[in-house]
C-alpha cells in the first residue's frame, strides 16, 4: 500500500468528512432526514467549479461560493418544507436530489450526462485536513452553545422546544442551511481532486451512503462523524472484493443500529480533549492498583 | 387589569365542540383552577392559550395583549408557560441540560458569536449557566442535577418539568394535572411547592386538576368545565357546593 | 386530436400503476404516520417474484400474477415485523422509523444486485400479450395498458370496497384516526397493522408485476416510487382516494409533457409539481388537516 494511496483514501474520506459533518448537525442533532444531500454537493460542486473555470477565481473562495449557493437552494427548500409535517421535508429532499442529477443530466453548458472535464486540480490532503478542522471546530462551538441545544431539544421534544420558546422554524433552517453550507464546499473539492464533475457522482445512493456514516458513527456525536466516515470511506477500499454486499450490509446493519443501539458507535459520547484527558486519567488511576487520584476533578 | 381574560373562546373540531364560549379572567399573582371530567376541554383550553391550537372565535388577552392564535414559541416569549399532562422533558438529557437549554432565552448572542467564541458569548454562556444552577438549587434539584431525566422518579420529574418552564421568568405558568400519579405526601409537597413559587417568582399560576386536595387547597378561583363549557366558577367554598358541580362530578375521589 | 386521446389514455395507464403504488404507501400513511420509504424495494420485489414465477417456473399468467402479489405481500410483513415493530415497541422517534425504512430500501435494492444469479441486469418479461394494439377509430390501445388499467381498476375497487364496507375497513378507519383510541374500543391494532401491510404489500406486488411487464425488471425499480410518493402528496397525504386521483393525474401530466414539450422533461415535471403542491397547497388536493395533540 504506497504513500499516495492512502493519502487519497484520506482525502477522499476528508471530503466525505464534510458533507457527514453537516447531516450530522442536520440529523444527529436537529433529527431532520435529508434524502438529497448529494445534489446540494452537486450545486457545489459545479458552482465552485464555474468559478474557477470560467472566472479564475482562487480555490477557498470558490469553495464558499459553492456552499453559499448550496445554502441559498436549501433555503428554498427549507421554506416550502419545514413548517409541515417531517415527512413532507423528506419527500421533498428525495425529489430534489434526483430533480438536480436531471437538471444537470440535461443542461449542455455543464457538460450534461457526460460531464465536465478540466478542473483544476487544487484540492490535496492539506486543504482538506485545514478545513476539515475549522469545520469541525466551528461545529463543535455551535453545538456547545445555547443554539446548539435548541437544536437538539426541537429534535428531542419539538412540541415542548416550542412552549419553552425556541422558534423551531429558524432552527431547523439554519439546521438545513448550514448543512446544505458544507455539503457544498465538500462537492467543491470533490470536483477539484477528481478534475472532472458528473451528475452521476451525486446520485441518490451517495447521499444515502452518506447519511449511514453519521448513523454509523451515532446520531449527535461529532467524533463519531469524523470516525464513521475515515473507516466507512477506506473500508470499500480494503474490501474490494466483496463490493456487491457491502451495501447489502450496510442496509442491514442500519437497521440493527436503529434497532439497538442508534447512539451508534461511539455511543451518544464525544471525544473531545477534556473527556480524552478523563480517560487517560482513569486508566493511569487503575494502573496504579486502583488508587484513587488526589482530588478528583471533574 | 388581569393576567388573562378569556373572551367567548370556542374550539371546534370537525362536527364536536371541544370548548364553547367559554369567559373567565384570571388575576394577577392569583393561583386559580380549572377542573372538570375528563374531556371537558381543560387541556383543549391550555392549548388555545399557548398557541398549540388555533382558535375557532373568541380572544385571549394576556396582560393586556391580545395573543389569539400567536406563535407558540411568541407567546411563550411574552411570558406564559406551561407545563403538560403526559411530561414532556427532554428525556435523554440531564437535569441541568433540561433546565440550561430553557434559559436559551435569557441571551441574545448570535451564531458568529458561539462559533467565535466571542466576549458576548463567553459572558451571557456564563450567566445562563449561573441562571441554571440557582433555577435547580431553589427548585431542590441540586444533588441529582447529572441524571438523565428519564430516570429521575416521577415527582422529580413533574418537579423539573415546572423548573424548566421557570427558566423563562414567566409571568404566568400553566400547570396541566401536576399531581398525577402522586401520593399524598408527594401531593402535600407539591402543593407547598406551588404557593412557594408563587411567592418567589411573582407569578400568577393557573391549574388543571382532578386532586381535590390540591385544588381546594392552593387555588383561589376556580373555573368548572363540562363538555366544553363553564358550568360554575368561584372559590372553592362556592364550587363545592354548587349543585350542577357535584352532579358533573358524581363519582370522583376528592 | 387523436393524438390528444392517444396520450390521454398512455397517461391514465401509466397513472393508474402509479396508483397502485401510491396507494399502498398511502395505506400505511394514514394508519402508522409514517412513510414507509420501503415500498419502492418491496415493489421491485414484485417485479423480480413476478418474472421468476413466469419465466423461470413457467406458470400460467393469472397464477404467477397473484402467486407474485402474495410474496410480496409476506415480504411487506416480514419488513414490518422485522424492522418497524420493534421501534414501535420502544417508541422510537420519527427519524428512526425513517432511517429503518431507508435500510431496508437499501438493502433489499443491493441484494438483488449482489445474489449472483440475479444481478444488476435488465430482464424483460416474457410476452403475455400481443403487441398488437386495439384499434378504436385511430386509437391504437396497447393490449398491456388496457389490462393493466383494468387490473388497477378492480384492486382499487375492491380496497374501497374492503375500507367502506367491511368490519376490517371501519377499524382500519377508526385506526387511522387515534391508533390508542381504537385499542382502547377494543380493536386489536396489532391485527389492524398486519392487515395494512399485507393489503399495500399485495398492491405493491401487483405494481411491480405490471411495471415489469410494461418496461423492464432491474433493481432501481424503487426509484419510481417517488413519483408515488409526489402523487400521494398532490392528492393528500393520507388520503386513499386522493393517492388515486393524484396518482392518474400525474400520469396524464407526465405522459402530456413527455408529448407535446419533451421527453426530457417528463421526468422532471413530477419534482416542479411537488413544489407547486408544497407551495399553494400542502395539503393536496384531498389530504386532511390535522392538528398535533398536545
Amino acid at each position: 500500500m504506497s504513500k499516495e494511496y492512502l493519502l487519497g483514501i484520506l482525502t477522499l474520506a476528508g471530503i466525505n468528512l464534510m458533507t457527514v459533518l453537516g447531516l450530522s448537525l442536520l440529523t444527529g442533532f436537529t433529527g431532520l432526514f435529508s434524502f438529497g444531500h448529494a445534489g446540494f454537493m452537486a450545486i457545489g460542486g459545479y458552482t465552485a467549479a464555474m468559478m474557477t473555470v470560467n472566472f479564475h477565481w482562487p480555490f477557498i473562495p470558490a469553495l464558499l461560493a459553492g456552499g453559499l449557493a448550496a445554502a441559498l437552494v436549501s433555503a428554498v427548500i427549507g421554506k416550502v418544507t419545514l413548517n409541515l409535517k417531517g415527512d413532507y421535508f423528506c419527500i421533498a429532499t428525495l425529489g430534489f436530489g434526483e430533480a438536480i442529477r436531471l437538471v444537470l443530466d440535461n443542461v449542455q453548458y455543464f457538460g450534461g450526462a457526460r460531464g465536465w472535464p478540466g478542473v483544476p486540480y487544487y484540492t490535496n490532503i492539506w486543504n482538506v485536513l485545514l478545513i476539515n478542522v475549522v469545520a469541525v471546530i466551528a461545529l463543535a462551538n455551535l453545538i456547545r452553545s445555547r443554539h446548539g441545544r435548541n437544536m437538539i431539544a426541537v429534535r428531542e421534544e419539538e412540541l415542548a422546544s416550542q412552549i419553552i420558546g425556541i422558534n423551531v422554524f429558524k432552527y431547523k433552517m439554519i439546521s438545513l442551511m448550514i448543512s446544505a453550507g458544507f455539503a457544498g464546499i465538500a462537492g467543491g473539492m470533490m470536483g477539484h481532486y477528481m478534475t472532472f464533475l458528473q451528475p452521476k457522482m451525486f446520485s441518490l445512493v451517495k447521499s444515502t451512503e452518506l447519511t449511514i456514516i453519521v448513523i454509523f458513527g451515532g446520531l449527535g456525536s461529532i467524533s463519531g462523524s469524523v470516525l464513521g466516515a475515515l473507516v466507512l470511506t477506506s473500508l470499500p477500499e480494503i474490501l474490494r472484493a466483496f463490493y456487491e454486499w457491502r451495501l447489502v450490509f450496510y442496509g442491514l446493519a442500519v437497521i440493527f443500529i436503529m434497532i439497538s443501539r442508534p447512539e451508534g458507535l461511539m455511543g451518544g459520547y464525544e471525544l473531545t480533549p477534556s473527556s480524552m484527558k478523563k480517560l487517560y486519567r482513569n486508566l493511569m488511576s487503575k494502573r496504579k492498583g486502583g488508587f484513587q487520584s488526589i482530588g478528583g476533578g471533574k | 387589569m388581569y393576567m388573562l381574560e378569556l373572551k367567548d373562546l370556542t374550539k371546534t373540531f370537525g362536527g364536536l365542540t371541544a370548548v364553547g364560549d367559554v369567559n373567565f379572567n384570571v388575576e394577577k399573582d392569583s393561583i386559580s383552577g380549572l377542573i372538570g371530567p375528563n374531556g371537558a376541554g381543560k387541556t383543549t383550553i391550555f392549548n388555545l392559550i399557548t398557541g398549540v391550537y388555533k382558535v375557532s372565535s373568541g380572544n385571549i388577552i394576556f396582560n393586556g395583549m391580545d395573543i389569539t392564535d400567536k406563535k407558540p414559541y411568541i407567546i411563550a416569549g411574552s411570558g406564559i408557560t406551561r407545563t403538560f399532562q403526559n411530561i414532556r422533558l427532554f428525556k435523554k438529557l440531564t437535569v441541568y441540560e433540561n433546565v440550561l437549554t430553557a434559559c436559551h432565552h435569557n441571551a441574545n448572542y448570535s451564531l458568529v458569536d458561539s462559533v467565535l467564541r466571542l466576549p458576548r458569548f463567553r459572558k451571557q454562556e456564563k450567566q445562563l449557566n449561573e441562571q441554571a444552577a440557582e433555577l435547580i438549587e431553589i427548585m431542590g434539584l441540586d444533588d441529582r442535577k447529572d441524571l438523565i431525566a428519564n430516570n429521575l422518579p416521577y415527582g422529580l420529574q413533574r418537579r423539573l418539568e415546572i423548573a424548566r418552564a421557570l427558566a423563562l421568568m414567566p409571568k404566568l405558568l400553566l400547570l396541566d394535572e401536576p399531581a398525577a400519579g402522586m401520593n399524598p405526601d408527594e401531593t402535600e409537597q407539591l402543593m407547598k411547592l406551588i404557593s412557594e413559587i408563587r411567592e418567589k417568582f411573582n407569578l400568577t399560576i393557573l391549574i388543571i386538576e382532578h386532586h381535590m386536595d390540591l385544588i381546594m387547597g392552593v387555588c383561589e378561583n376556580i373555573m368548572v368545565l363540562n363538555f366544553g363549557l363553564k358550568i360554575a366558577e368561584g372559590t372553592p367554598r362556592d364550587v363545592q357546593n354548587d349543585r350542577s358541580v357535584i352532579e358533573a362530578y358524581l363519582g370522583v375521589e376528592g | 386530436m387523436t393524438q390528444f386521446f392517444q396520450q390521454l389514455i398512455n397517461g391514465l395507464s401509466i397513472g393508474s400503476v402509479y396508483a397502485l403504488m401510491a396507494v399502498g404507501y398511502s395505506l400505511v400513511y394514514s394508519i402508522m404516520n409514517f412513510s414507509n420509504f420501503a415500498h419502492g424495494g418491496v415493489i421491485m420485489f414484485g417485479a423480480y417474484f413476478g418474472y421468476f414465477f413466469l419465466k423461470l417456473l413457467k406458470f400460467p399468467f393469472p397464477l404467477a400474477f397473484i402467486t407474485s402479489a402474495v410474496c410480496t405481500a409476506i415480504l411487506a410483513l416480514i419488513i414490518e415485523r422485522a424492522a418497524y415493530k420493534p421501534l414501535r415497541e420502544r417508541k422510537a422517534p420519527f427519524l428512526y422509523f425513517i432511517i429503518s425504512a431507508m435500510g431496508t430500501s437499501i438493502f433489499l435494492e443491493n441484494l438483488i444486485i449482489a445474489i449472483p444469479a440475479i444481478g444488476p441486469t435488465f430482464r424483460t418479461y416474457p410476452e403475455v400479450f400481443s403487441k398488437h394494439p386495439f384499434k378504436i377509430g385511430e386509437l391504437a390501445i396497447g393490449r398491456l395498458d388496457i389490462m393493466m388499467f383494468i387490473v388497477s381498476a378492480i384492486c382499487l375497487v375492491l380496497l374501497i370496497y374492503i375500507i367502506d364496507y367491511t368490519k376490517i375497513g371501519k377499524a382500519i378507519q377508526a385506526t387511522s384516526y387515534n391508533i390508542k383510541a381504537s385499542a382502547l374500543m377494543g380493536v386489536n391494532t396489532d391485527f389492524i397493522i398486519v392487515a395494512i401491510f399485507l393489503m399495500g404489500g399485495f398492491l405493491a406486488g401487483i405494481a411491480g408485476v405490471l411495471f415489469g411487464m410494461k418496461y423492464t425488471v432491474y433493481p432501481q425499480i424503487g426509484g419510481i416510487t417517488i413519483k408515488s410518493f409526489i402523487a400521494a402528496v398532490f392528492g393528500g397525504l393520507g388520503s386513499l382516494p386522493g393517492a388515486v386521483v393524484g396518482s392518474i393525474l400525474l400520469g396524464i401530466i407526465e405522459t402530456f409533457t413527455s408529448g407535446y414539450i419533451s421527453s426530457q422533461y417528463r421526468d422532471l415535471i413530477a419534482f416542479v409539481l411537488l413544489i407547486a403542491v408544497l407551495v399553494f397547497r400542502p395539503m393536496g388536493l384531498m389530504g386532511k388537516v390535522t392538528e398535533d395533540k398536545a
